[in-house]
């Protein structure tokens, strides 16, 4: 028997009180820190994601949906940019790389993501931090694969697989409907013809990239080339079995259309770039350059473009977000503030029942020093089952946005809590019970004994 | 103040006689309270360790006011109250409490069993607040409530019967093993047949554990069960009476 038996036994007795009021704090708690979270681990996903790139360019239609489609992968950019484009862009300033991307097949609902083999070898997904491998090599050759880490966890592909990707990424009825699409969802044409390999699964980055899977840009324009050969040929047929009708060339025709595209076939609307990941010239060591604002006034003034910073496009969208997240973070600190007055209010309203335990305490020789500390230590306790409750609602919340966020926007986020900020939100919590307990310790120490001991005399 | 001569009776049969110091000893005790100004004024009484007295009067006389000042709940205008030799008013604050803890078991008439706890539990907060040694109060408590018929010790107190609850209250009473057990009109809510029960009962516990007993009570039965009874209906003003002047039974 001892201070905490008390206090359990009196939590236990007003079981309701106790688990509302608990409640309420983790409420408070878990939106804290699942907005904390959010913002810290958004933020640094964002921060992660555009590596050692100075700058993206993309024929989308402003600058931040171009560094969420080719940086985050949250949708395929609807415009490319021309293949000639590119090569006019490549020789118009001094870049350290200038590395074409192209977005539009999925493999599992999962981004493949089309891009040279300089991605790997220049452009770091990290500002310090190149590619790293954890099994298998880079690819080499058009059609191979290497899976971001968290592809590979997804798909469960391993070294040696082969598989084919789906053109475009699929879209659900809701989407299906906002582009006024009715009926049933068309099923994805899958490019069969042609086999990938996967040759090699990376390390995780934190970034958008972990659930992609990277190929070669040719074998992605080979793919769309063969899907355009294709649709040719059938329209030749059309036009060809309108004119003979009657006559059934079928059988000769689909002999005609096994032929593979291959490179030779290439032609220039074939070599579709969809983002160009670039970065000036700057001195060895340096990550920053004079030329970057020069380039960036020079690439902006090209209407044909789109040209974004990623650094400030970021900020940007933090500015936007950041007044939304503080109102949060304010409504979150109201439901605190709140869950402190439920603990007053239901610890103040259980001294009136408690005013004869009180008083046997006092007599047994607890003393009235004793019997505020048990007071304080139940609301204390109660902060501290809400925190520790609040925590675990929190990570579980965190992981349902963040699952929400990949889902939505493809931003890949790790929620997780800076240990000294979760810290100062649990102390925070049982600090603000401690202060919400501290009128009805004070109205427990207050308690006469004499008059709470029924008078018989 | 006297000192009473105890005579201190071991198992092995020897005797040694020793100075102990009275269980209560009250001297020129003033108290008022109220509108109407009820005084209370005890010019002396003394209890002898182990002695049990009962003290009687009306409804209104100030029984449970009186337990009260002697157990350091109330506080009086003047004199002096000694529990044990510690002069209970002279403590103040933590000091007093523990000292009470250690020192005097209170009975109430309506047992004031701390609700939602086992009867086990009920005599380990008393134990919890007492000097005696942590590892040795489950063993006391568990003893007590034996010897006291409760079968039953982990049984909440509020599924007992009101025999088992009194049972529970005066093994709680005397689990520190104090100098003074004060008891409340201990009887008033039971039937004669379980008054006596009752009193025999808290009276052969306190002879077993050492401890004195004052015991309140209206009840003009209960003075054929006490070797010495005192009357509170003298004490109240204008008219002051010397309580342990001899009023016997």
């Amino acid at each position: 028997m001892n201070d905490f038996t008390i206090i359990r036994r009196s939590l236990a007795a007003r079981k309701l009180s106790t688990i509302f009021t608990s409640l309420s704090v983790a409420v408070a708690v878990a939106l804290m820190l699942v907005l904390l979270m959010m913002r810290d681990s958004g933020r640094a996903a964002f921060e992660r994601g555009s590596g050692n790139m100075h700058l993206l360019l993309s024929a989308d239609s402003d600058p931040l949906t171009a560094i969420l489609n080719s940086v985050f992968l949250a949708a395929p950019p609807r415009r490319p940019i021309e293949h000639a484009k590119f090569e006019q862009l490549a020789m118009r300033a001094p870049w350290e790389f200038f590395i074409p991307t192209q977005i539009g097949d999925s493999y599992q609902g999962l981004p493949v993501f089309a891009t040279t083999g300089e991605f790997f070898t220049k452009f770091k997904p990290d500002p310090v931090e190149p590619w790293k491998l954890q099994s298998g090599r880079f690819f080499d050759k058009n059609f191979e694969i290497v899976l971001g880490s968290r592809a590979a966890q997804e798909t469960g592909l391993k070294p040696g697989d082969k598989i084919s990707l789906t053109h475009g990424m699929p879209k659900t009825r809701a989407q299906l409907q906002e582009e006024g699409i009715t009926g049933d969802v068309p099923a994805p044409h899958v490019h069969d013809e042609y086999k990938f390999e996967v040759v090699g699964i990376l390390e995780p980055t934190g970034g958008a990239h972990d659930r992609a899977l990277m190929t070669g840009i040719t074998g992605a324009w080979i793919l769309h080339a063969h899907d355009r050969r294709e649709k040719a040929e059938h329209e030749k047929d059309a036009a060809e079995a309108n004119k003979e009708e009657g006559h059934d060339h079928a059988d000769e025709h689909d002999h005609e259309h096994e032929a593979l595209t291959t490179e030779a076939d290439l032609i220039d609307s074939d070599r579709k770039i969809t983002g160009v990941y670039a970065r000036v010239m700057t001195r060895p060591g340096s990550d920053s350059s004079a030329m970057i604002p020069v380039v960036f006034a020079q690439m902006r003034a090209d209407p044909t473009i789109t040209v974004a910073q990623p650094t400030q496009e970021i900020d940007k969208l933090f500015r936007i977000v950041g007044s939304v997240d503080q109102i949060l973070i304010a409504m979150a600190a109201v439901v605190a503030a709140s869950s402190g007055i439920s603990i007053l209010l239901a610890l103040y309203n259980s001294m009136e029942q408690r005013r004869r335990q009180i008083a046997v305490l006092r007599v047994l020789g607890a003393s009235a020093g004793r019997i505020f500390r048990l007071v304080l230590a139940e609301s204390l306790i109660l902060g501290a089952i809400g925190a520790a409750f609040g925590v675990a609602v929190a990570l579980i919340g965190a992981q349902i946005v963040a699952s929400e966020m990949k889902a939505r926007l493809g931003l890949v986020i790790e929620p997780s809590i800076a240990p000294l900020m979760g810290v100062y939100v649990v102390v925070g919590a049982i600090l603000l019970a401690g202060i919400a307990g501290l009128l009805p310790a004070i109205v427990a120490y207050r308690t006469s004994v004499a008059k709470n001991l029924r008078p018989l005399g | 103040m006297s000192l009473g001569v105890t005579c201190l009776r071991f198992r092995h049969g020897t005797e040694l006689m020793t100075a102990m110091p009275p269980a209560l000893a009250i001297q020129d005790l003033h108290f008022s309270y109220g509108r109407d100004h009820f005084e209370i004024v005890v010019p002396s009484m003394q209890l002898a360790p182990a002695e049990q007295v009962l003290l009687t009067g009306g409804s209104g006389t100030g029984k449970s006011t009186i337990l009260q000042l002697i157990a350091g709940l109330v506080d009086p205008q003047q004199g002096v109250v000694r529990v044990a030799g510690e002069n209970m008013h002279a403590m103040r604050g933590a000091a007093r409490d523990r000292f009470r803890g250690a020192h005097i078991g209170m009975i109430f008439q309506t047992f004031n069993l701390l609700q939602g706890f086992s009867a086990l539990e009920n005599v380990l907060a008393a134990l919890m607040f007492s000097e005696m040694p942590k590892l040795s109060h489950r063993a006391r408590a568990r003893e007590l409530l034996q010897s006291l018929g409760i079968a039953r010790p982990e049984a909440l107190v509020e599924t007992m019967s009101v025999g088992q609850q009194q049972r529970v209250a005066v093994a709680r009473a005397v689990a520190c093993r104090p100098a003074l057990v004060l008891a409340d009109e201990p009887t008033a809510s039971l039937d004669p047949e379980n008054s006596a029960a009752a009193i025999e009962l808290i009276q052969r516990t306190c002879s077993e554990s050492g401890a004195a007993l004052l015991c309140t009570s209206h009840d003009p039965a209960m003075k054929e069960r006490f070797p010495r009874v005192e009357s509170l209906d003298a004490l109240r003003r204008p008219v002051i009476a010397q309580v342990g002047a001899g009023a016997g039974a």
